[in-house]
């Protein structure tokens, strides 16, 4: 695991230079939608819209959109599963399982899809800033932003680091895993701490008073995009609550 | 494993994001606070949240097969209190959601109050009982952690429960269900967690002392290579 592929997405989407918020506008619409309309025939719109979107206009390789969805539909699928097990004196289905269990898999994929055309369109960057101008305090950006552009660098230790423990035989029993991985985080601990003060000190050095101030880039708003935004969600929930 | 997106339904949604928020918000009064004081804390909280993150990365064996990973929240919930974790582990669940594709916006505030909330108050909680009641360091360490593990699962399934429950046995019946299929297969996993953590105190008592210290872990007059 290096870099993490709905990031590398989202940096190069046709859609980076659209506006987070505009993107976030679209998105927030779809995933309510995703969540309120019944699952025929809104949630199924929901989805292709996602993914259409996703995979059309904004240009996210289909590799990385699949693969990104397989560890939520894990989850989906075991958590529907289990809603639609009766205990009731020895295993059973429940009553209209399948349709039960066809509701959870149709909100959650609807959703699902519109929260990754989100992830795979907008660099968390651009949507730390975008939470800013929505009032989320300067610090608490900042510390989030830090995280973010630390993990990277972590996680680039993390692969490193094993590849250098798995050579040495650090991985070959189940106890020396144990112990190769409890060496692995200490190390990461005290690489990131390190990071930190030594960020610290060259940002001091610079004269940093308050803050962490970047310039941001400017992405303007797209009236038309609100627009079709607009038409788009209003058609999909006349259809959804009118079939 | 969190919560998927357009899993659970609307109300329940609301109502976890509600009850999420106030911890939340707490977390986020006492960073801002903590800034304001130290403007250099900005990024040593950056780096306990990509730590937590990373945590998350790391690959246990498992007695059920499969690897898994650990919550990471334990062993943050001890170096850097339960309230900044509150903040931090959201925001942690954040990237999961959007980096990952693990757990979801709508279902963020049900993830949060189980794996930013309670998993590092319960882990938190043993802690401070364990080291009152005379415990060492990496005892402490072990009970902290498997319990912040367990009970991250277990509030899962519960919120689980309550949103779906059994047709016949009510909300109890969907519960033993989905603590059988999400709290109980976690059992190893947590005690994993708890000896990955004593492993990791264990180098860290060596190897970083002065920001264990720093942290308020360990008291700075107690001498080197005391791991108690």
């Amino acid at each position: 695991m290096t870099g993490l592929a709905v990031d590398d997405a989202a940096w190069a989407s046709a859609w980076r230079t659209r506006s987070p918020v505009d993107k976030l506008v679209l998105c927030a619409g779809l995933v309510v939608c995703a969540l309120v309309l019944p699952v025929w025939p809104g949630g199924v719109l929901v989805a292709l819209a996602a993914v259409v979107l996703a995979l059309g206009p904004a240009r996210v390789p289909a590799r990385t959109f699949g693969r990104a969805a397989r560890w939520p539909l894990a989850f989906v699928a075991v958590g529907a599963l289990t809603a639609v097990v009766s205990v009731d004196g020895g295993l059973g289905w429940a009553p209209d399982a399948a349709a039960r269990a066809g509701e959870l898999v149709g909100h959650s994929v609807a959703g699902g899809a519109a929260v990754l055309l989100l992830a795979t369109t907008t660099p968390m960057t651009d949507l730390l800033a975008a939470l800013r101008r929505l009032g989320v305090p300067a610090a608490v950006v900042e510390v989030a932003g830090v995280t973010y552009r630390l993990l990277f660098v972590l996680l680039q230790s993390l692969t490193t680091i094993r590849e250098a423990q798995t050579a040495r035989m650090g991985h070959s029993t189940w106890r020396r895993s144990y112990r190769s991985s409890g060496t692995l985080a200490a190390a990461v601990f005290t690489r990131s701490f390190d990071r930190a003060r030594r960020l610290q000190e060259g940002l001091a050095g610079r004269g940093m008073e308050t803050g962490l101030r970047v310039l941001p880039e400017s992405l303007p708003s797209s009236r038309g995009f609100l627009a079709a935004t607009a038409a788009g969600l209003a058609a999909l929930v006349t259809v959804g609550v009118l079939a | 494993m969190h919560i998927a997106e357009g899993f659970l339904p609307a109300p329940h949604a609301i109502g976890w994001t509600v009850v999420a928020a106030p911890f939340v918000v707490h977390g986020a009064r006492a960073v801002v606070k903590e800034v304001r004081e130290h403007p250099e804390s900005t990024l040593l909280l950056g780096a306990a949240g990509a730590f937590t993150f990373v945590l998350s990365a790391i690959k246990l064996p498992s007695v059920t097969g499969s690897s898994s990973h650990p919550t990471g929240t334990g062993a943050g919930a001890v170096l850097f209190r339960p309230p900044v974790m509150a903040l931090l582990g959201t925001v942690v669940l954040l990237f999961q959601a959007l980096l990952l594709a693990h757990g979801g916006l709508t279902t963020l505030g049900a993830n949060a109050v189980a794996f930013a909330v309670v998993g590092p108050w319960a882990g938190y909680g043993a802690y401070r009982l364990a080291r009152a009641l005379g415990a060492g360091l990496l005892p402490g360490v072990f009970v902290a952690l498997a319990l912040a593990d367990l009970a991250t699962y277990v509030t899962t399934s519960l919120q689980l429960a309550l949103a779906f429950p059994d047709a016949a046995g009510g909300f109890a019946g969907a519960a033993v269900k989905f603590l059988g299929v999400f709290a109980v297969t976690q059992v190893p996993l947590a005690v994993g967690e708890g000896l990955l953590g004593v492993l990791l105190f264990r180098v860290l008592t060596v190897n970083a002392r002065p920001e264990l210290e720093r942290l308020g872990v360990l008291r700075p007059a107690a001498t080197s290579g005391d791991v108690r």
